[in-house]
């Protein structure tokens, strides 16, 4: 049985989840691990995310998407589609403080969780609608994945730059790994769903509108200023002029100085040759206009240099270099394993392995992993007492 | 009714894009956001840095919207003394300073506990507050490329790529909710907490799955544009220069659609597509089709039609593209500020719509360095003119 860690910020919240796609579902995620009790809906056979890939096992059963977005959280198999799915679904959402519901427009009413019918039913309850492109506005009703939602926010058409926009100029722009606009989303459903929690005592329940187009939009603001300042970025100039990635003998790291000290402490990394000392370089402005120059030479000194050792040497004397880190490395590094950013979960037809808890340390420690991805419909074997929300329990 | 977060003050000490953007989508929420800097000490993001490549500010206009500025030098002992007594009327201290940093300024957890038991403070850097490499510089490349995230885009046969800025915001929108999250807690405890943001770990949460399988003793690899189910799945060249169309496939129904749409219903029968699993191993072979009909069709109009058919498809926009849009301008996800100079431009609002209260969102542009100081020194501080004037004189205000 999974409960949320007693002093968990959010220990006593309880969400219920309608979740097909990813930022639905990573919401639920950060509420789970901040300590509300989720509970996933789950139409028979259980979401559509248990089959997403990628697999943790070779017969491609378990994925691992979803175990890493469900963990912690319960499951509830009520067929929406059925009287007597929507009743069950209704006592759970009777308890709950926050409902999460990605399910398309046109489908809600049917299944009785458009806006108004949720409002008249549970006026305590904070609902967040998570849609593609929200709830509202002329393309309410597109659909979308991950690579049209990165591509609709602009940032999509940027990427890439520096080495790899160099190397492959022609080809079509380039995604971000797996469910980086996906995952926005999510973060700001669950801003917004902890944002009109707090507003709870003075409002009353209300719908929240996420849109993962404008999640996107949100942390890609830096183009869209450049805009309205004059200019407009491309994917082929936004480039550091000198830095970046640099291949090394046995990887890449990252080199980015933006502030004169830094640009010093480098060269006195790079063992301060001759080229690097030319007074000319003291200025920012010059560094800038010699970047392809400059970026040659760095290239050439780091290109038999072992990643570990310089940057250890470079960070010592302040340089932002870093390595670009392969999985097997993250999670075995020292400095997360210190940190407690992995623990290990259960995970029904693999076993124990460690994954990855949350971003964020609340007063000086790690937050804690309740548990692996649940078994389809596990949550009937909960107690009654133990699953009401903080409304529920106080009649608020 | 206000705005969700009316009521909470932060003093926000933060500088640069992630922390500058965590109390700036607060700030649009309703809190009152009072940045802090200083004549000795603006935030480095006021002034452009050229290896980007221009000359213009980089984010700052957008993160400081709708903040109130103030200038306390924290290399006064004075200055301290006048940022305790902020934080002592705030809910939130905020703060993006190296570890240890605001410690040694004599501003670290403890000493702001001592001025407001239940004080919440927000730490965002590079690699958290704790552990061996808490002390590494860093910027938003350098958190992907720690993370994982970074290695693991690009193209399958090249190099890692760097995540710019929205890395930055991300963290600021992770840094956000936590701290939500947090006023929650006090809400139910009475307690404070020290809520410590690692940038380089919000890289790796972004990648959860992907280190789950490294876990399990797989070796996820960049992909490029490939999805490892779906196919079509990619960025097609569009009619016009430069212009791309993404489209993702994730069903036969999707696919029989598309091939409808592209007035091609034999591909519906090939059997080289027929199913998920043989469209993904010939999907080389499939884009070069796709790519031949979308060129002949902007991209929108392929968008629309796809979208018409039922299948995910979208224009890959430029800003210039976005700023333009009708159904974000709808949505209130892009805006027209006006700064105090009177000038306008496109912003980004905040991401969410909600159903009751106040409009959120932005109400105000870029405030000057220490525009807000008769309110925040005078009203809320209680501070004379002759007080102010007094500690100007001693550059303490400065």
């Amino acid at each position: 049985m999974k409960q949320g860690a007693q002093n968990a910020p959010l220990a006593g919240f309880k969400a219920v989840l309608c979740a097909s796609g990813v930022a639905a579902a990573y919401a639920g995620r950060l509420l789970t691990v901040l300590g509300a009790e989720t509970v996933l809906l789950e139409p028979p056979g259980g979401t559509s995310l248990r089959r997403e890939p990628p697999f943790l096992d070779k017969a491609g059963k378990v994925s691992a998407l979803f175990a890493y977005l469900a963990a912690g959280a319960h499951s509830s198999v009520c067929d929406m589609e059925t009287e007597r799915g929507r009743s069950a679904a209704a006592a759970l959402l009777s308890e709950a403080d926050i409902l999460i519901d990605d399910t398309p427009l046109a489908e809600r009413e049917r299944r009785g969780t458009d806006q108004a019918a949720i409002a008249a039913r549970y006026p305590l309850l904070v609902h967040v609608s998570v849609l593609p492109f929200g709830a509202s506005g002329p393309k309410a009703n597109w659909t979308a994945e991950e690579i049209n939602l990165l591509h609709a926010s602009s940032e999509g058409n940027l990427l890439p730059n520096g080495l790899s926009q160099e190397l492959f100029p022609d080809r079509p722009p380039l995604k971000i790994y797996g469910h980086f606009a996906s995952m926005q989303g999510g973060i700001a459903a669950a801003l917004g769903a902890l944002s009109a929690l707090w507003a709870r005592p003075e409002t009353g329940g209300q719908f929240v509108d996420i849109a993962t187009q404008d999640a996107v939009l949100a942390v890609s603001a830096f183009a869209i200023q450049r805009f309205g300042d004059g200019s407009v970025e491309h994917r082929a100039t936004r480039s550091f002029r000198y830095g970046g990635v640099l291949p090394c003998a046995d990887g890449y790291v990252e080199l980015l100085t933006l502030e004169q000290h830094q640009w010093t402490s480098f060269v006195d990394l790079i063992g301060r040759p001759a080229w690097a000392l030319d007074p000319a370089l003291d200025d920012s402005l010059e560094r800038s206009r010699q970047g392809a120059a400059i970026n040659l030479r760095i290239r050439e000194w780091a290109k038999d240099k072992h990643v570990a050792d310089i940057v250890a040497r470079g960070q010592v004397l302040g340089v932002p270099i870093a390595r670009y880190n392969t999985p097997a490395e993250v999670l075995t590094d020292p400095h997360e394993r210190a940190r407690g950013l992995f623990a290990p979960v259960e995970i029904d037809g693999v076993g124990a392995c460690d994954m990855l808890v949350a971003p964020f340390h609340f007063d000086g420690g790690p937050l804690t992993l309740v548990g692996g991805p649940p078994a389809l419909d596990d949550y009937l074997q909960r107690q009654p007492s133990a699953r009401r929300g903080r409304a529920a329990q106080s009649g608020a | 009714m206000g705005k969700p977060l009316a009521g909470i003050r932060i003093a926000d000490f933060t500088a640069h894009a992630a922390g500058p953007f965590c109390t700036h989508m607060l700030s649009q929420l309703g809190a009152e956001c009072i940045k802090i800097e200083s004549t000795l000490r603006p935030d480095i993001f006021r002034k452009p840095h050229p290896v980007y490549g221009r000359m213009g500010p980089a984010s700052f206009d957008q993160v400081s919207s709708n903040k109130l500025s103030v200038r306390i030098n924290l290399k006064h002992a004075e200055g301290i003394a006048l940022a305790k007594r902020l934080v002592a009327i705030s809910d939130v201290a905020a703060e993006s300073f190296r570890p240890r940093v605001l410690a040694r300024l004599g501003l670290g957890y403890e000493d702001l506990r001592a001025v407001k038991a239940d004080i919440i403070v927000l730490s965002v850097s590079s690699s958290g507050q704790t552990g061996p490499d808490s002390h590494f510089a860093g910027y938003a490349p350098l958190f992907g490329a720690w993370g994982g995230l970074g290695l693991l885009t690009g193209y399958a046969d090249g190099p890692p790529v760097e995540i710019r800025h929205v890395m930055d915001h991300s963290v600021g929108l992770n840094a956000a909710t936590a701290l939500v999250a947090a006023l929650h807690h006090r809400r139910a405890t009475g307690q404070g907490q020290h809520v410590d943001v690692s940038a380089r770990e919000v890289a790796s949460s972004l990648i959860g799955e992907a280190l789950l399988l490294a876990a399990a003793g797989a070796v996820p690899e960049r992909m490029g544009n490939d999805h490892p189910r779906m196919a079509p799945h990619g960025v097609y060249s569009a009619q016009g220069e430069d212009c791309w169309v993404t489209i993702a496939v994730g069903t036969d129904a999707e696919w029989r659609a598309l091939a409808q749409a592209m007035n091609a219903p034999q591909l519906a029968g090939d059997v080289r597509f027929a199913t998920a699993k043989t469209r993904h191993a010939n999907r080389a072979e499939l884009n070069g089709i796709v790519a031949q009909w979308t060129k002949t069709l902007s991209a929108d109009t392929a968008a629309s039609l796809l979208q018409a058919a039922g299948i995910s498809a979208h224009a890959s926009w430029t800003a210039g593209d976005v700023v333009a849009d009708a159904h974000l301008r709808a949505r209130h996800a892009i805006v027209d500020v006006k700064e105090p100079d009177g000038r306008g431009r496109a912003a980004v609002g905040v991401p969410m719509r909600m159903s009751k209260g106040e409009e959120i969102g932005i109400a105000s542009g870029t405030p000057q360095l220490g525009e807000h100081e008769d309110y925040v020194f005078g009203e809320l501080l209680g501070l004379t003119r002759a007080e102010r004037q007094a500690l100007q004189d001693e550059k303490v205000i400065h």
